[in-house]
C-alpha cells in the first residue's frame, strides 16, 4: 500500500520543524490535561459529589475555560496549521521562517504561564474575564490579560510563518499551483491572523486598564463578542480541513467533485464570518430590532459552508464504497476502517456535529436566546462541538502526527479507537441532562442549584447526570491523554519500528456515476430536528413560571 | 486571474463591505466589528496580493525561457 502523504511528508521533515511541533503538541497536550482536570473537577461539583467552595469551584471552572478554549485549541491548531503546510505544498517541504514560527511559540507558552498565574492567584474571572468582574486593577487581573495577548501574537508568528511555508515553494519556482490543502492552509492561517486582531481588539483595552494605564473600557462585551465568533468558526475551519487529509489519509481517497469545489466549500467559511456574527449581540439591550431581525436570517447560514464540506466528504465516501462492492443504502459505512483511531474520531465527531449543530440553532434564534443563553443549555449544547467534533477530530489527527514526529508506535491503537465512543457516551449523558436542564431554567454559572432545597427536585437530579456524564469524558480523554503522551516519549532503545494504522485504500478508481443519499438524507434529518427542537423550546419556555432577564454576557 | 486569488478577493469585498456598513450605517453603529472586519479584510487583500506576486514571478521566469 502506498505511504499516505500526511505520514511521508511528515517523515521527511527537517529535526527542527519536528522539534518545534514536539514542543508545540506537548504544549497543547498539557493544556488539555489541565483543562481536563479543572472539568472533572467542575463536573463533579455541579453533581454535588464534591464541596470545593465557591472561590476553589470557580477557579477550576476558569481554568477549565481558559486551558481548553484558548490555550488547547490554538496551540493544535498552530501545529496542525505549520504540518499541513509544510507537509502538502510541496514533496520535502519544511517549515519557512522558522524563527519566526519559533518567536511564536515563544510567545504562546508565555501566554500560557501567564494565565496560569492568573487563573491559580487572582480572582477566578471565568474565560470571558469581564473587566467589571474584576472590579480593580490589579497584577493577577493584568496576568489574565497579559496572557491573552501574548497568545495571539503568537499565534499570528505562526500564521504568517505557515503563510509562508505556503507562498515560497510558489516563489523559488518549485510548484506551479497550490493543491488544496495549502489553499485551505492560507484561508485558516488568515483566519487565525484576523481573530489575533479581534483578541487584540477585545483585550488591549482591559490590559491598559488592569496595568492602571487607562480608564475601564466601556465596549469589552462587543470586542468579546467579534473575537467569540471568529473562535466558534475557526476550530470547525480546522475540523473538516483536518476530516479532508484524514479521509484521504485513512481511505485514500479524494473529494470527488475536483479541487475547485473543495476550494470553494473551504472558502465558503470565510466568506461567511462576518455577515453572520450579529446574534452574539442578541442579548444587548440597546440593539435595534431591526438588526435583530437581520441578525436572526443572516444567523440561519452558519452552518452552511460545514454542511457542504459535510455532504462533500460523505458523497466521496459513498461513491467510492459503492465502486468498491458496498451494497444497501448504509452498507458502505461498514466498509470503513473503525478500528483506525483517526477513523473512529472522526465518526463520532461526525455524530456529535450533529447533536450540537442542531442545538446551536436554537440557540441563534433571537426570541430563543435571551431566555436560553444564561442556562445550562449552552455548556449542554457547546460541549457537543468542542469536545465531541472538535477536540475528538485532534486527537484523531495527532494518532498519525506524533508517531511520525517521534518514531515510535502509537500506543494500542485498538484501545485508542474505543475511546471515542466512551467520550460520546459521556457527552450524550452530560449534554442531555444539561440540555433538559437548560430547557427546565438551570442557571449556568451557578454551582450550586439546590438554592436551600427551594429549587425543584428535577434539577438535582439533572445536575448528577452532568457530573456523570462529564467524570465519564474525563475518563476517556486522559485514557487518550495518556496514550498521546507516551506516544510522544523518546523510544527505548531497539524500539522504534512504527506500525502502520488499519487503513483501506480507494484511491486510484475513478467511480462510476451512483447515487449517494445518505448525505443529503442526513441534512434532511438534521433541518427537521432543528425545527423540532426549535419548537419544542418555545412551548417549553412558555410554559415555565419562571421570568428571564438578559444579562449582557451573551454566549 | 487564478481561482486561488479570485476566491481570495471575493473574501476581501465580503468583508470589506460589511464593515463600510458596521462604519457607515447609524443603525448598526458598533465601531468595533468595523475595526475588525476592516483589518480582517486587508489581511485576505494582502494573501492575495502575496499569491499573485508570487504567480507573476513564476510567469516571469517561464517567459524568459
Amino acid at each position: 500500500m502506498k505511504q499516505p502523504a500526511l505520514t511521508e511528508g511528515l517523515r521527511r521533515l527537517p529535526a527542527a520543524d519536528k522539534l518545534l511541533l514536539r514542543i508545540l503538541f506537548g504544549a497543547a497536550l498539557l493544556a488539555l490535561i489541565l483543562g481536563v482536570l479543572a472539568g472533572a473537577g467542575t463536573a463533579a461539583t455541579r453533581g454535588g459529589f464534591v464541596e470545593p467552595g465557591p472561590l476553589s469551584g470557580y477557579r477550576m471552572m476558569t481554568a477549565h475555560g481558559v486551558n481548553i478554549f484558548f490555550y488547547w485549541l490554538y496551540f493544535a491548531q498552530a501545529g496542525l496549521l505549520l504540518v499541513l503546510s509544510a507537509v502538502y505544498t510541496v514533496p520535502g517541504g519544511h517549515i519557512a521562517w522558522r524563527p519566526l514560527a519559533w518567536s511564536g511559540l515563544a510567545t504562546m507558552i508565555a501566554g500560557f504561564v501567564s494565565s496560569a498565574y492568573a487563573v491559580a492567584a487572582g480572582l477566578p474571572l471565568l474565560y470571558d474575564a469581564p473587566p467589571e468582574l474584576a472590579g480593580t486593577p490589579s497584577p493577577a487581573v493584568a496576568a489574565f490579560y497579559l496572557g491573552y495577548l501574548l497568545l495571539a501574537v503568537g499565534l499570528f508568528c505562526i500564521a504568517a510563518s505557515a503563510v509562508a511555508t505556503v507562498l515560497k515553494p510558489r516563489f523559488d519556482h518549485r510548484i506551479a499551483s497550490w493543491p488544496v490543502v495549502s489553499f485551505a492552509a492560507i484561508g485558516w492561517a488568515g483566519l487565525l491572523m484576523v481573530s489575533s486582531i479581534a483578541a487584540l481588539n477585545a483585550f488591549l483595552p482591559a490590559a491598559r486598564w488592569a496595568f492602571g494605564l487607562a480608564p475601564m473600557p466601556s465596549e469589552y462585551s462587543v470586542g468579546w463578542h467579534i473575537l467569540f465568533h471568529n473562535m466558534h468558526y475557526l476550530p470547525l475551519m480546522a475540523t473538516v480541513i483536518v476530516w479532508y487529509v484524514l479521509v484521504q489519509t485513512v481511505v485514500g481517497v479524494k473529494f470527488i467533485f475536483g479541487s475547485h469545489l473543495s476550494k470553494i466549500a473551504f472558502s465558503l467559511y470565510l466568506i461567511f464570518v462576518p455577515p453572520t456574527s450579529l446574534y452574539h449581540m442578541f442579548l444587548e439591550p440597546n440593539l435595534a430590532e431591526a438588526v435583530r431581525v437581520i441578525g436572526s436570517l443572516l444567523s440561519l447560514f452558519i452552518s452552511v459552508p460545514t454542511v457542504t464540506v459535510f455532504l462533500v466528504i460523505v458523497a466521496s465516501l459513498e461513491v467510492h464504497a459503492r465502486a468498491h462492492g458496498a451494497k444497501g443504502l448504509f452498507g458502505w459505512i461498514g466498509m470503513l476502517p473503525w478500528r483506525n483511531p483517526a477513523m473512529a474520531a472522526m465518526g463520532m465527531a461526525v455524530v456529535n456535529l450533529a447533536l450540537g449543530g442542531t442545538f446551536s440553532f436554537v440557540l441563534i434564534q433571537e426570541k430563543l436566546a435571551p431566555l436560553l443563553s444564561d442556562t445550562f443549555f449552552v455548556p449542554g449544547y457547546f460541549h457537543f462541538l468542542t469536545v465531541g467534533t472538535v477536540t475528538l477530530t485532534f486527537l484523531g489527527a495527532l494518532c498519525y502526527v506524533l508517531p511520525e514526529l517521534t518514531g515510535r508506535a502509537l500506543w494500542r491503537p485498538g484501545l485508542i479507537a474505543a475511546l471515542p465512543y466512551i467520550i460520546t457516551a459521556g457527552l450524550l449523558i452530560f449534554g442531555t441532562a444539561g440540555i433538559i436542564a437548560g430547557y427546565s431554567g438551570v442557571p449556568r454559572r451557578v454551582l450550586d442549584v439546590s438554592y436551600n432545597a427551594a429549587a425543584p427536585v428535577l434539577w438535582t437530579a439533572l445536575m448528577a447526570g452532568i457530573g456523570i456524564g462529564g467524570l465519564i469524558m474525563a475518563a476517556g480523554l486522559l485514557t487518550y491523554l495518556f496514550a498521546l503522551l507516551w506516544t510522544m516519549w523518546p523510544a527505548p532503545a531497539g524500539e522504534t519500528a512504527r506500525k502502520a494504522l488499519p487503513a483501506v485504500d480507494w484511491g486510484g478508481v475513478t467511480p462510476a456515476a451512483t447515487r449517494a443519499w445518505v448525505g443529503p438524507l442526513s441534512v434532511l434529518l438534521l433541518v427537521g430536528a432543528m425545527a423540532v427542537f426549535t419548537a419544542l423550546a418555545f412551548e417549553i419556555l412558555q410554559s415555565l413560571p419562571l421570568e428571564a432577564g438578559g444579562a449582557a454576557g451573551g454566549h | 486571474m487564478n481561482e486561488d486569488i479570485i476566491l481570495l478577493v471575493i473574501v476581501f469585498v465580503v468583508w470589506a463591505v460589511l464593515a463600510a456598513l458596521y462604519a457607515t450605517v447609524p443603525m448598526f453603529a458598533m465601531p468595533g466589528y468595523a475595526t475588525v472586519w476592516g483589518w480582517g479584510s486587508l489581511v485576505f487583500l494582502a494573501l492575495a496580493a502575496l499569491m499573485a506576486m508570487a504567480m507573476a514571478r513564476r510567469r516571469a521566469k517561464s517567459s524568459r525561457r
